[in-house]
């Protein structure tokens, strides 16, 4: 029964999919709906009922025995342990409740079918990815989310700002994934197996500089998919597609598939502190970088994606500072609330009808309150307001880093208390734009109940999530560390003072945050302006740098390769050569003249020539 | 031999002659035509002579099969120029330059 109940897990949301895609125009919209939520409520279902089996080894059930023949065994494989278990429930869950919100956002869009499916075949590809143990599998749905991501971002495709980001964010993850590719076939190259278990159980016969070289490579191709330095401008851009898809690749699933990718391959990149470190320097530089820029964003759901990419850093900090533990507690809570903030956003943009901009924002506490609540608590766990989610995950992960014994660590660690305080003040800056002050924008209609249900759910995880992974000093018995059990890394000592320390820390930062915030954004904001909040608002002018470093060169040395290599070089070879052909045979060409007479002539020169030489030949012997 | 095999040649290398610069100096087709067929007989002349002076027949067998021969070619020669004459209203032969380069 548990074999196939994992096998379902996936399967269900794509047989939901493929059935969209078929007959999905035929059905009426409410069976479509239906169709999409229930699958995945349903994959919900089946990961609780499987929830045992996740202890110890966890499950592992050979899908199909692909490209068995002597000496070569890939079989595809799927794997339920302690560590893709937490992740496939937050996954499963937190898109079923985006599907449900989707149902009511989407409630007057035409094609909702391909939204659907789409929406579906996504869940697929990053169920696969969380559970598969075949990387062959990770790779398929690698693919598969980056493929349904760009085909969400650009959802509403027919203006053309939309179809840009939607190829920008394809072809961004793509160099990701060239790297994850040939991290990939190395490690099956070195170990003759793709089964990330095995390869992990054969990591420490590596020797240390390769492990180095493919910890890197998958670093980069983690990069990729999770938006980080240097491969993370597409994310802003992201934000073209709908909410729902925003919520759901920006918070649960697609950037979080680099981390988790990391923490899986944890037992191999651990072996290798160069590797680490690099990992955790990326993260800590891409938390702190996207936090300044979510201070500039004017855009509601730009701020999002800001603190998006800035806390997946985090998350990847805490995996570079060797805790995986810390890094899945904050992936799951950061996923609930900030899927709570992206579709609690949604709201607010359909309430004001489309008006996105914050400073156009504002007196949604007055005008929808059960939204403002909704959107302040989500607001709250991502501050790290003290005894939310987002506290504890992000304390563990501060006190992994700062507990590391090299020094580098300790810059890292300061990089992310600043991180950490720009985000309580960018929060706030979000919180009081929208919440506070008179309406800017008049809201007309009230929230429907579809759309404000599925968010309560969320809310109450986001701020309930620590309780998941309470540290023993309240009581807590750390419950998801010693799920995750030998996959949650290594453990950081830590001194009570020290962490108390720790906390007071952060819920000093979290009230400074907050005043610094409340003085400047609550009362009559101005519009921020100026040179130095243009480069913060373009993410340090990061597409103008992408442009001339690399798009300008690129397209200049293929302008001189078509112009001079392609169009002068050879080209004028081949003209040459031509016009040679062309001298050569103009003149052999007066002889031809097509005449009985011509030719009779010169067969008649021809012979007698032959017979006098013939002659010779014989007189001379 | 009664005639001296060198008269035969001698009279077999004017006939060719004769025949070569018929073909080379006419433009008429048929005039061309007859020249092939003098060189022809020249050849066909040789043939007999040699035969005579061998005292073997081979010789006199290739003069029939030359004539055979001879007769074949003017009858497909004659239909093309029949043919070329009406195509073109002339049996020039440089009117024909179809194959200019």
């Amino acid at each position: 029964m548990n074999p196939v109940l994992l096998a379902l897990i996936p399967l269900l949301p794509l047989f939901s999919a493929v059935l969209l895609m078929l007959f999905g125009l035929r059905l009426p919209r409410l069976a479509v709906g239906t169709l999409a939520v229930g699958a995945v409520a349903a994959s919900t279902v089946a990961t609780l009922l499987l929830w045992p089996a996740a202890s110890g080894d966890g499950l592992l059930v050979v899908l199909y025995a692909w490209a068995a023949v002597t000496g070569l065994d890939l079989p595809l494989t799927l794997h339920f342990n302690p560590l893709s278990a937490p992740m496939t429930l937050m996954v499963t869950l937190v898109s079923t409740l985006i599907h449900l919100y989707a149902v009511a956002y989407m409630a007057k869009e035409e094609d909702v079918v391909r939204f659907f499916a789409l929406l579906n075949l996504f869940v697929f590809a990053m169920l696969l990815i969380v559970l598969a143990d075949s990387l062959l599998l990770v790779f398929i749905g690698w693919e598969g989310v980056g493929f349904c991501s760009y085909a969400l971002i650009g959802f509403w495709y027919q203006e053309g700002k939309n179809a840009d980001a939607g190829r920008k964010a394809f072809l961004v993850t793509r160099v990701g994934d060239v790297f994850f590719g040939i991290a990939l076939l190395w490690l099956f190259a070195l170990t003759g197996t793709l089964s990330i278990s095995a390869i992990n159980a054969q990591a420490v016969l590596l020797p240390a500089a390769t492990v180095t070289a493919i910890g890197l490579l998958l670093l980069l191709g983690a990069s990729g998919k999770s938006a980080q330095l240097p491969l993370m401008s597409w994310l802003a851009d992201a934000m073209a597609g709908p909410t729902p898809v925003s919520a759901l690749i920006h918070a649960a699933t697609m950037v979080t598939a680099g981390v988790y990718l990391l923490c899986r391959f944890f037992p191999l990149i651990s072996l290798s502190p160069t590797a680490l470190l690099a990992i955790a320097t990326v993260g800590g530089l891409t938390a702190f970088y996207a936090a300044t820029c979510a201070l500039a964003q004017r855009e509601i759901k730009r701020v999002l994606a800001y603190s998006t990419m800035s806390q997946v850093g985090f998350m990847l900090l805490a995996v570079g500072a060797g805790s995986v533990g810390a890094a899945m507690f904050h992936l799951i809570t950061h996923a609930f609330f900030k899927a709570l903030l992206f579709m609690a956003a949604g709201v607010v943009i359909h309430l004001a009808d489309g008006e996105n901009d914050l400073f156009k924002l504002g007196g949604l506490s007055r005008k929808a309150p059960q939204v403002a609540i909704l959107l302040v608590i989500g607001a709250l766990c991502l501050a790290g307001v003290p005894l939310t989610g987002g506290f504890f995950s992000k304390d563990a992960i501060l006190l992994a880093v700062g507990a590391h014994p090299e020094t580098a660590y300790k810059i890292l660690w300061l990089l992310g208390i600043i991180s950490a305080l720009l985000t309580a003040i960018y929060t706030f800056r979000l919180a009081y734009l929208v919440c506070a002050g008179p309406p800017r924008t008049a809201i007309g209609h009230v929230a429907s109940p579809g759309l404000v249900a599925p968010l309560w759910p969320l809310a109450l995880l986001g701020l309930l999530a620590g309780l998941l992974n309470l540290p023993p000093l309240l009581g807590g018995g750390e419950r998801l560390m010693h799920f995750l059990g030998p996959y949650a890394g290594l453990q950081p000592e830590v001194s009570h003072l020290a962490e108390f320390g720790q906390w007071g820390l952060a819920a000093l930062l979290v009230f400074v945050g907050w005043r610094i915030a409340r003085s400047r954004w609550s009362k009559q904001p101005a519009a921020q302006e100026g040179a130095r909040i243009d480069f913060f608002r373009s993410g340090w002018q990061i597409d103008t740098l992408i442009a001339t470093v690399l798009l300008r060169p690129f397209s200049a040395l293929c302008r001189f390769s078509s112009e001079k290599i392609d169009k002068v070089g050879i080209d004028g070879v081949i003209a040459g050569l031509a016009q040679c052909c062309r001298f050569g045979s103009s003149s052999v060409l007066r002889m031809a003249t097509g005449r009985l007479s011509t030719a009779v002539t010169s067969m008649t020169v021809g012979v007698l020539l032959l017979m006098v030489w013939g002659l010779w030949t014989l007189l001379l012997r | 031999m009664i005639v001296p095999i060198g008269h035969v040649l001698l009279l077999a290398l004017i006939l060719l002659l004769l025949g070569i610069a018929c073909v080379l100096a006419r433009r008429t087709l048929i005039m061309m035509l007859i020249g092939v067929e003098i060189m022809i007989n020249a050849a066909g002349l040789v043939a007999v002579a040699g035969s005579a002076l061998h005292r073997q027949l081979d010789g006199q067998i290739l003069a029939v099969f030359l004539m055979a021969m001879t007769a074949a070619e003017v009858a497909i020669s004659l239909a093309m120029v029949v043919y070329l004459r009406r195509r073109k209203g002339t049996i020039i032969a440089d009117a024909f330059d179809g194959m200019k380069g």
